[in-house]
């Protein structure tokens, strides 16, 4: 069969002695920066962009992939020990999974995170593996009004999934799109909105952005705040689950694989969704529902297991259509735009050993993670001890030279702060980032397909409307912006806004 | 004005409405063949418009508050001293060199939150200018500026 050989050819990649390598230094990186509050995968990856320019494109990828996936599983060390997420989407791990430390069950707790992120993140490779082939054939008859109305649905999805307010998350998404559409105009090559700076005519660089934004603005929030962190003080002993622990979270396991896999391929849904919805379903299935947030098993299983399983499927849209589902994607399509391939429905068919080299090493990846989950844990539990004001400058020095060294630009480091600025007025106005970083990348291969299909029409907006495909994606696009104006949603997405702003 | 969303929203409506201004500059082109400023005049145009949505919803709300509640809690200082501390160590970089410029900003930092040693902080900053030297300019070959020291 077609796919067999396919995977064959994956690990034939993967398991090149460089591949491997870096595969490592992906997971490793990323379960360091998990495990680090106040450094998420996106600042991570994008600090990194530039040291991979020196190799091949699929080992950077498969690198670069790694600190994603890794990063859910070191967030969850530190949701379980700490009562911190160590990134966003292990909020919800902080409930049921520090109560369970705190009754002296941090090594099972601990246990099933990893547990139940292997065998999840197992189920989304699959998944990823039979679903993105077919979905890119089917994406070739896409035309660039299709393209347009998809990548409009994605911001739309992303957000109304953001935040309590919708109309503050639109602003974002238009901000970030004029963001993206300063520099060369690609049609007529004027130069848009660069007041003179040279550096800004290719465009306002994804990594300073991203960088400002996702780090030193995070650090700024910290270094106000003054934060202190309380490792839980236990020896951590019996790392694996019973009996009965596993029979509790098979279910839930199960259940937040799937939920994770379908919401992560969403634009905008991603990880912190997925795992706020596994653990709603698993109140709601529970015989005692009541005992939740008090150290209960499958409120920690269901939650960990979905927000690693929406990795794998945040990839689908990225490999079948080149539109990211998220700001983490966003970065790895930035990363194979730098190394001169076209992210499209081709992706699959011109770069097969990119696609199976990277959805197998993320296999591999996931059993790294595993070992150093699980017997290394007491080193993590080490680095959670590195006092704040020790450990900031360090992550600042890192945003420095990583933004320096993509360009050897001043002007670079200068944009960084100014979003750095930005992104701390922004939390501080309660605005959300990840919009504006996404519709960032966006902007350019939007104006592109909205040009296209207008000259394609000659001039008339109807072209959205009158090709099925496009049609059906814009009811959706007009769903989504009529739905919060209902008063029942509205009641549901507020509560929701309540639930991530509590946090 | 009632609370910072009504203040934020006049913000951007002033944003996207310079926005829409400079874009036309550029050349709106028509609708069978948009110009370099069409989807710039566009993108300025719904952000004036979804800043007037937010203000307008801020009407009915009861909530109440000032700028200055946001920074009530915390210690802002500190957050434009480090500011001030990056943007020095920017103007700084290509006369001073990596080197040079890395190793003060460390020390600074260090002892911004919390009390610490000049000592300590000196060797911290030491080793971490050197560390990161070794590691990005020796190994990596990252190109970054030698300053007027030549290092």
């Amino acid at each position: 069969m077609d796919i067999f050989a396919n995977v064959l050819l994956g690990f034939q990649v993967a398991l090149q002695p460089t591949n491997l390598l870096f595969c490592f230094i992906g997971v490793l990186i990323g379960t360091l920066v998990g495990v680090l509050p106040g450094l998420g995968p996106v600042a991570a990856m994008s600090l990194l962009l530039p040291s991979t320019f020196h190799i091949s494109p699929v080992a950077a990828i498969i690198m670069l992939a790694g600190i994603y996936y890794g990063a859910m599983y070191g967030g969850s060390t530190t949701s379980i020990l700490v009562n911190i997420p160590g990134e966003a989407a292990s909020v919800v791990s902080c409930l049921d999974g520090y109560q369970m430390a705190r009754q002296g069950r941090a090594g099972p707790a601990l246990g099933i995170a990893a547990f139940g992120s292997f065998i999840a993140g197992t189920v989304s490779i699959v998944g990823l593996m039979f679903l993105a082939p077919p979905l890119a054939e089917m994406a070739l008859k896409f035309g660039p009004p299709e393209y347009f109305c998809l990548m409009l649905l994605g911001l739309i999805i992303l957000t109304f999934l953001a935040g309590k307010s919708m109309p503050k998350a639109l602003i974002m998404a238009a901000f970030g799109l004029f963001l993206g559409l300063i520099g060369m105009d690609i049609m007529t090559a004027t130069p848009r909105f660069t007041f003179g700076f040279y550096f800004l005519t290719d465009g306002v660089g994804l990594v300073p952005v991203v960088m400002g934004l996702f780090g030193v603005s995070e650090v700024l929030l910290n270094v106000e705040a003054g934060i202190r962190r309380d490792v839980f003080k236990t020896r951590i002993k019996g790392l694996l689950p019973n009996r009965k622990d596993w029979k509790d979270s098979a279910w839930p396991i199960v259940r937040g694989s799937v939920i994770g896999f379908f919401l992560g391929i969403l634009p905008g849904g991603g990880a912190v969704i997925a795992s706020f919805v596994s653990y709603a379903v698993e109140k709601r299935c529970s015989r005692y529902p009541e005992r939740f947030g008090t150290g209960v098993i499958e409120g920690l299983a269901g939650p960990e297991s979905a927000n690693n399983s929406a990795t794998g499927g945040a990839f689908i849209p990225l490999f079948t259509l080149g539109i990211p589902a998220n700001a983490v994607m966003a970065m790895l399509l930035g990363a194979l735009i730098i190394f001169g391939m076209q992210p499209g429905p081709m992706l699959i068919k011109q770069h097969p050993d990119l696609f199976w080299g990277v959805v197998t090493s993320m296999y591999i990846g996931n059993a790294m993670l595993l070992v150093l989950n699980l017997p290394l844990i007491g080193l993590w539990v080490n680095i959670l001890k590195i006092p704040y004001p020790v450990l900031f400058p360090l992550i600042l020095l890192f945003c420095l030279i990583g933004v320096y060294s993509l360009n050897n630009n001043t002007g670079e480091i200068g944009l960084m702060l100014v979003f750095g600025a930005v992104g701390y007025i922004m939390k501080k106005f309660n605005y959300e980032a990840a919009p504006l970083v996404l519709a960032l990348v966006l902007g350019p291969i939007m104006e592109n397909a909205l040009r296209q299909s207008l000259i394609m029409s000659n001039g008339s907006a109807s072209i959205f409307f009158t090709r099925p495909i496009a049609l059906v994606i814009m009811l959706a696009v007009i769903t989504l912006l009529i739905l919060p104006l209902l008063p029942w949603v509205k009641q549901k997405r507020e509560a929701l806004g309540e639930i991530a702003e509590d946090e | 004005m009632k609370n910072n969303d009504q203040r934020s929203s006049l913000f951007w409506l002033a944003a996207g409405l310079a926005i829409a201004f400079y874009s036309e500059k550029y050349g709106l082109g028509s609708f069978s063949s948009p110009g370099p400023g069409f989807l710039p005049f566009l993108t300025g145009l719904v952000i004036a418009g979804l800043a007037v949505v937010v203000f307008l919803q801020q009407l009915s709300k009861s909530s109440r508050e000032r700028m200055t509640d946001l920074w009530r809690q915390g210690r802002w200082p500190t957050v434009l001293t480090v500011m001030g501390a990056l943007v020095l160590y920017t103007l700084l970089f290509q006369f001073l060199g990596f080197l040079l410029d890395t190793v003060w900003l460390i020390a600074f930092l260090l002892r911004v939150m919390e009390p610490m040693s000049w000592k300590k902080c000196l060797i911290g900053a030491v080793g971490a200018g050197g560390g990161s030297y070794l590691i990005f300019q020796l190994w990596l070959k990252a190109q970054l500026p030698a300053g007027f020291l030549g290092f």
